[in-house]
């Protein structure tokens, strides 16, 4: 019989809680068998409202886009070096707009049966969570979702992942 | 990162001294000197006026985002302070400033920055939260208000 998970798909926001979640996929990947995806949404909807918040002005959402297209690289990489360690490949996915609507969209279109993400703050006010954009796309998406928490652990995993 | 992870009693003043942008914007940063987030004032102030001599960080309804990014800070930095008797930040429907927020990021933190922004951008929409914040009486209070 064939396992549940097929198809992982972890989100990466370059947070810590978010590499924790992309070594405890990579290890599920392994364990699994099942094709490993990872995702960064680069943020331009959040871009756009602080442009039309009067809060950036034209220049700087331009140079804040750019760094988020760095950033978005540099963390999608370190994911492919930490997968390339451990003899697991990855798709890399870089895309922009509506965080949740990304994380959607990628689910349904690669057809991904776990998502998986970084532990989530904790919440401290009602303000959290409303607008904690990966908690409402983990309430909303599709697919079964892991929640990767205990980074000390995970880490441990990781590095004894033949 | 969410802003009630970032702001604690320390990095309020109510109320500022400072009767102008200049004045706010020095006793904001001194303010995070004085917390132990920055040792550079000079390097900070160069890096914020910088940002507001391209634009005026002041909005409507009261409240100005003065924001940079600065290498004098290691991780993303907030600064609170409520001028209640307001002072003219160059806003953008002209009139006084009471509520501003500093926020300093490094270079490399370009996404927990922009989700910062944004947090702060949601709360000023709410003219009842901007009018209860100006009206704290001090930094006890502006804390408890993010947390509620």
């Amino acid at each position: 019989m064939e396992g549940p998970i097929k198809k992982i798909m972890v989100y990466i926001d370059g947070t810590e809680e978010s590499i924790t979640a992309g070594q405890y996929a990579i290890c599920l990947s392994k364990s699994a068998g099942a094709e490993l995806s990872a995702l960064y949404v680069i943020n331009t909807r959040a871009l756009n409202e602080l442009l039309r918040a009067r809060i950036f002005i034209k220049s700087e959402q331009e140079e804040y886009k750019n760094d988020l297209e760095k950033d978005a690289d540099r963390y999608l990489k370190h994911i492919k070096a930490l997968a390339d360690e451990k003899a697991i490949n990855v798709n890399l996915i870089k895309a922009s707009g509506n965080i949740i609507a990304e994380i959607k969209k990628s689910v349904k279109e690669l057809d991904i049966d776990l998502l998986v993400i970084g532990e989530l703050s904790r919440i401290q006010s009602r303000l959290d969570e409303l607008h904690n954009e990966v908690e409402r796309a983990m309430r909303s998406v599709s697919c079964s979702v892991l929640i990767v928490k205990d980074q000390e652990r995970v880490e441990t995993l990781y590095e004894s992942l033949k | 990162m969410e802003l009630v992870e970032l702001i604690n009693e320390n990095i309020v003043k109510i109320p500022l001294a400072g009767n102008s942008k200049d004045d706010i914007l020095k006793e904001l940063i001194t303010v995070l000197k004085d917390a132990g987030y920055i040792d550079d004032v000079e390097e900070t102030y160069r890096d914020v006026r910088k940002r507001e001599d391209k634009g005026s960080t002041g909005l409507e309804n009261g409240i100005a985002i003065p924001h940079a990014k600065t290498s004098t800070v290691k991780d993303m930095t907030l600064a609170l302070g409520i001028k209640p008797s307001g002072v003219d930040f160059e806003s953008l429907d002209g009139k006084p400033s009471k509520v501003f927020f500093l926020l300093l990021a490094p270079p490399d933190q370009a996404g927990p920055h922009i989700e910062a922004l944004s947090e702060i951008a949601r709360l000023s929409r709410s003219r009842y939260f901007l009018e209860t914040l100006s009206n704290a009486k001090n930094p006890k209070e502006a804390v408890e208000l993010f947390k509620s």
